[in-house]
């Protein structure tokens, strides 16, 4: 498991080298640049603002665009991680085919690729958030902490499903739709308080309330959003109760994940 | 100790696709039901191969297509890993498995310069110590910040090989590379190959088809064969071997192949090739005779129209059609004129010329004082001339015998 690590310091130049390829040529002849990464979640933070003016969202007092957009950074981050990354071995075909080096280089390429966007919303993120006069507090220094969570969740299924997409180029079909559901299993457009409220306050689902509501926390994205928009919006120590489950469930898999991407591994030549 | 031990290697792959669902689904039920499955066919692509190479030696490899020269370097670079057996590389390895295998057409000649050094392994440092020598080599300085997208085929494989060769590694593995740019650049490249061999002394695997450069490169061949190694040794007596296969491999292939009369003919029916032989002294006809062995080349016209005055010719060509030799009747034969009929004409040769080789034969007829052609066919008869001892090296240096005399006094 601590070769992961060992190769990322390794490969440091090859992973650099790599994620540096992916954004000149994502955005070489495109007039504004790198400027596109960002436009998702802002798109999306609009739209969801302008849906949260007809249904009424309670958010604690706080401005919904930013409370949304604070949720959207860990998403999109997760999101785009998670789709390159399952799609980062079949798209290097040509470069598995002849050259050898960790195939996990693919994968953490992919999101190393990610993290320099995120950086980007981040800063996106801070002129809201001077524009609404909503000062980041000490609680800021758990946003890291967050960050590197998302990766390894991010990593986690990528292990997986970039091995099975080798053998199955179903899994990069079923991806984006998967990962669409789980949007609406996160709290990206709701606060999680919304969910608390129902379930753990009002039993809204009767007998199995407690139960719904431990399945729920049991997805990472949970956690990870809450603890954003807590550690930055809400200058709140994160709610530790919420990211266990999750946190729990994912170191579980990740060694699995990563095994199996490892025994996969030596047949991608063969069968890609 | 061997720089390279490779141990009962065997490669397996499954021929054929990846099954659908129902396949699958009825796969299984068959298993739980103890019926026997449809397993899909297996071919062994590397079959228990065997050898070692020693550090600083330059081996070619060499072998018919589908030999399993690539899968070999595969697993040498570690791409592809064994059915059976196991191989052992004690040292870096620099893959050259088709040049340009990482030259990405968005990025300028120089950012793919870093990009393939990255991906080779090379440190960021040396890249750019050794950034103007690969620019350099590259003959591509001009266009060096240009997208590689733009720039022409040549250009990109000169790019890659520059950058490939500027690796420092233990062994490299060469597939098919000397084969890249224009002539001079040609003779660039094996003069860059030549240095990293003889003056580096690094250890060399090259796949090539062109013969000659192995021959001059490798002191050790390695022949393969559907995946077995059927000749390991001296680079000479094995590329010599390897010719006089390939040699029969051609012949056998058109003599099934190949029926009369079927390639580049032009008749205007007046006249048809029935038959064409060649026939050794004793009458046998033969497709395989020695140098300067004496033979007659039988040819049967069928004549369906009275022809005047005809003038017949016959040749020999190479099987890449380069003339050799041709001989006219014009000056032979005085034909009045030809009825209808069937005529065999015998063209003997009292010492074949041309060195062991495949060769094929042309024949035509022209009639009247004009000279019109009435009948003209190519590659009509594929023979090949053997050698008659093998350690006789000169057979395969020329296509005929420079007759000449030798002679030495002290001056």
């Amino acid at each position: 498991m601590h070769n992961i690590f060992i190769n990322l310091y390794k490969y440091r130049e090859l992973i650099a080298a790599l994620t540096w390829k992916n954004i000149v040529i994502r955005y070489k002849q495109a007039y504004l640049g790198i400027l596109w990464a960002v436009l998702k979640p802002i798109m999306l933070m609009l739209v969801f603002t302008l849906v949260k003016s007809f249904v009424g969202i309670e958010t604690g007092g706080l401005p919904y665009p930013l409370i949304t957009f604070a949720a959207l950074i860990p998403w999109v981050f997760f999101q785009e991680s998670v789709s390159e990354g399952v799609n980062s071995v079949t798209s290097n075909a040509s470069l598995i085919k002849k050259i050898y080096f960790p195939r996990e280089v693919f994968p953490l390429t992919a999101m190393v690729t990610k993290l320099v966007e995120l950086l980007i919303s981040f800063a996106i993120l801070a002129g809201m958030m001077i524009y609404y006069q909503v000062m980041p507090t000490v609680q800021a220094v758990w946003i890291p902490a967050f960050v590197l969570y998302t990766m390894i969740v991010a990593l986690t299924i990528s292990f997986f499903g970039a091995a099975m997409n080798v053998y199955y180029r179903d899994i990069g079909q079923a991806i984006p739709i998967a990962l669409s559901l789980l949007m609406y299993g996160s709290p990206v457009i709701y606060p999680l308080s919304l969910v608390q409220q129902k379930l753990v306050i009002e039993q809204a689902a009767g007998a199995w309330s407690n139960d719904l509501y431990f399945l729920y926390t049991l997805n990472p994205l949970v956690g990870i959003i809450d603890g954003f928009q807590s550690a930055l919006i809400r200058a709140t120590q994160p709610d530790f109760d919420v990211i266990y489950p999750g946190l729990i469930l994912i170191l579980t898999i990740l060694p699995f994940s990563y095994w199996f991407f490892k025994r996969a591994e030596s047949w991608f030549a063969d069968v890609i | 100790m061997a720089i390279i031990e490779v141990n009962h290697l065997t490669k397996e792959y499954q021929l054929g696709h990846l099954t659908s669902l129902k396949e699958t689904a009825l796969n299984t039920l068959r298993r739980l039901a103890f019926q026997p499955v449809h397993e899909r066919e297996l071919f062994k692509a590397l079959d228990d191969v065997n050898f070692h190479i020693d550090e600083g030696e330059v081996v070619g490899i060499i072998g018919h297509n589908g030999a399993g020269k690539s899968t070999l370097l595969k697993h040498l670079a570690n791409i592809s890993n064994p059915t059976k057996g196991e191989v052992i590389v004690r040292g870096s390895v620099a893959p050259l498995i088709e040049v340009g295998a990482g030259v990405n057409p968005e990025l300028t000649g120089r950012e793919n310069i870093y990009l393939n050094g990255a991906i080779l392994g090379i440190p960021k440092k040396v890249i750019q110590q050794k950034l103007d020598e690969i620019i350099d080599f590259s003959e591509l300085e001009q266009f060096i910040d240009t997208p590689v997208k733009r720039y022409s085929s040549g250009m990109t494989v000169k790019l890659g090989f520059s950058i490939a060769t500027s690796m420092e590694a233990d062994i490299l593995i060469i597939d098919e590379v000397l084969a890249v740019g224009d002539l001079a650049f040609q003779r660039k490249c094996f003069d860059r190959m030549e240095d990293l061999i003889r003056r580096q002394g690094k250890t060399v695997l090259l796949v090539s088809h062109n013969i000659r450069q192995i021959e001059r490169l490798c002191n050790r061949v390695i022949l393969l064969s559907k995946g077995s190694v059927i000749g390991d040794g001296d680079a000479n007596s094995l590329c010599a071997k390897f010719y006089q296969a390939n040699d029969k491999k051609i012949s056998i292939d058109s003599s099934t192949t190949l029926s009369l009369a079927n390639n580049n003919e032009w008749a205007t029916g007046e006249i048809h090739l029935k038959d064409i032989k060649i026939i050794n002294s004793s009458g046998n006809s033969i497709t395989e005779l020695k140098h300067t062995q004496a033979v007659t080349i039988k040819l049967v016209y069928e004549v369906k129209n009275l022809v005047r005055h005809p003038m017949f010719g016959v040749g020999i060509h190479t099987t890449d059609f380069i003339y050799l030799a041709t001989q006219q009747s014009i000056n032979q034969l005085k034909i009045e004129k030809l009825d209808i009929g069937i005529y065999e004409f015998n063209f003997e040769i009292e010492s074949f010329p041309f060195m062991p080789g495949v060769y094929s034969i042309r024949a035509g007829v022209a009639e009247g004082s004009a000279s019109r052609t009435i009948f003209y066919a190519e590659n009509l008869l594929h023979f090949q001339v053997i050698s008659e001892n093998l350690a006789d090296k000169t057979w395969n240096e020329g296509l005929v015998p420079l007759p000449g005399t030798w002679t030495y006094a002290a001056a």
